[in-house]
């Protein structure tokens, strides 16, 4: 297959592979899965949050709006007997997932996620909104992107939610044409996914920005 | 002689008759008869079986009645999916009528997309045209369009209307005068042997010496253990509409005139039939 446009999958899976190594420097979860056939794959993670009855448990506001609680944090928290058994009673397990997959049609990466408690019951969209906190649906309503609809995982033929792909290159033209205005190298991924991951509830920490200065 | 336009209508009139049947755990009021109905296969189910619905919750209670879906042998039907591609894929080797299930009750979440209303199915279908000329034009053609071509391409579908779609779909099936077909082609290739989904690749319609790339080249190229070497025994088919074109057609014109309404053309690799 030609790999004649900016962004050919080989490519995609270039700054797929460099964004991946600076997550596992930071213990950020992003890992790379091949798809069964061994002919593509997506970049995925998985983050676990607690959900108390309907409120977030927030960890405070962090400068980079951190709203999950890993794990281990989690189940370290000081609690007597009857804490816990009221705590483990209000508070529900939430798993999210974000996969990260490329578009032949509009070759452009397309952002997948899901959101479900642990015995598999699945979130709706509105579940998933309730988790993620008001700033970030203004983010959506603001942005030039089209609404998130359900729709089959390409490669693993499951419902996600999806951030519609066929205005991402307009959303990330400024970006590359100031690239290369200055000279600078930028990732692709880590340039885009700081933009659309937060609308849905998946911030970025700054050091990706860093590191992919000092790429090259 | 057959005008290509004539394959136009018949791939848009097809049809495949069906029984629909109550899934027996289903709560009635009173044993529900079984519902036949003949299903345009370049349609999505759930478009078309608002009578199918109506007929059923006749005989059930109201508290009873959950989003409707529909199974074939244990298996979930993707709404989403043409009606004509899940037959081809999953029931084409049995005898007819088609017998689906209807169930009104736990919804399988994992495997389905929920379809909350006809606007649920009209935003799909759009979705599948936009992707389909993003492929062929670049998105050129449909950008193009006033808002009003793109409901006139839905109301055709969902109305059964053969001119009122194809006075708009025809500029979705243009091209420059200077090339010899589209930029790449929409298709997806579906077996049930694999746990992907569907192959959807970036083909060109055109070699670059100028020669018509034929579907057997496509299949050769993306999907290679579908094709086997003229001598020995072949073990699957491949059915664009339930019928299985010649390796050597070009895939161009399968594409301007076997594509499904969305644009694309949804091709079926099942085993080989054994009678």
């Amino acid at each position: 297959m030609e790999e004649e446009e900016f962004f050919g999958e080989q490519t995609f899976q270039h700054y797929c592979k460099e964004f991946i190594k600076h997550s596992q420097q930071i213990g950020d979860g992003w890992e790379w899965r091949t798809s069964k056939d061994h002919s593509d794959g997506y970049m995925c993670k998985t983050h676990f949050q607690i959900k108390n009855g309907t409120v977030v448990s927030h960890l405070g506001a962090s400068a980079h709006g951190q709203t999950c609680l890993p794990m281990e944090e989690a189940f370290e928290l000081p609690l007597d007997d009857s804490e816990v058994t009221e705590a483990a009673a209000a508070t529900e397990v939430i798993k999210y997932e974000y996969h990260v997959l490329y578009s032949c049609s509009y070759q452009v990466p397309v952002l997948y996620f899901r959101a479900s408690f642990l015995d598999g019951r699945p979130l709706s969209l509105k579940d998933i909104w309730e988790g993620v906190g008001e700033c970030y649906k203004t983010r959506l309503q603001q942005g030039p992107w089209d609404t998130i609809t359900q729709q089959e995982h390409p490669i693993l033929g499951q419902p996600f939610f999806v951030l519609h792909p066929c205005r991402t290159t307009e959303l990330m033209s400024p970006v590359v044409k100031n690239s290369r205005k200055i000279n600078r190298n930028i990732n692709y991924i880590t340039s885009w996914l700081s933009i659309v991951g937060p609308v849905v509830g998946l911030p970025l920490p700054l050091s990706y920005a860093r590191a992919s200065s000092q790429d090259e | 002689m057959t005008d290509d336009k004539d394959v136009l209508r018949d791939v848009w009139f097809g049809r495949i008759p069906t029984c629909f049947t109550l899934y027996q755990d289903e709560i009635t009021e009173r044993e529900a008869e079984p519902y036949y109905l003949l299903l345009p296969r370049v349609s999505y189910l759930t478009l078309v079986t608002d009578k199918v619905k109506k007929h059923f919750q006749k005989v059930m209670r109201q508290e009873d009645i959950s989003e409707i879906w529909f199974e074939y042998e244990g298996t979930p039907l993707k709404w989403h999916y043409p009606i004509g591609l899940l037959f081809d894929l999953l029931a084409s080797s049995s005898a007819l009528p088609w017998n689906i299930t209807v169930h009104f009750k736990g919804f399988p979440e994992k495997d389905l997309l929920h379809c909350p209303s006809k606007d649920a199915i009209e935003a799909h279908f759009m979705s599948c045209v936009k992707e389909a000329d993003a492929l062929k034009h670049k998105s050129q053609v449909i950008n193009e369009m006033q808002k009003k071509d793109h409901k006139q391409l839905w109301m055709g579908l969902h109305n059964d209307r053969f001119d009122q779609f194809w006075a708009i779909n025809r500029k979705l099936m243009e091209y420059p005068a200077e090339e010899n077909g589209f930029r790449y082609i929409p298709f997806r290739i579906y077996q049930t042997t694999t746990e992907r989904p569907f192959i959807q690749k970036l083909f060109r319609p055109v070699a670059t010496d100028g020669q018509l790339h034929t579907l057997g080249d496509l299949l050769k190229e993306v999907c290679p253990s579908a094709v086997v070497p003229e001598d020995e025994e072949k073990q699957n088919q491949v059915l664009i509409h339930g019928i299985e074109p010649m390796l050597e057609t070009p895939l161009q014109w399968l594409s301007e005139h076997l594509s499904y309404p969305d644009n694309f053309l949804h091709i079926s690799i099942i085993p080989q039939p054994t009678d």
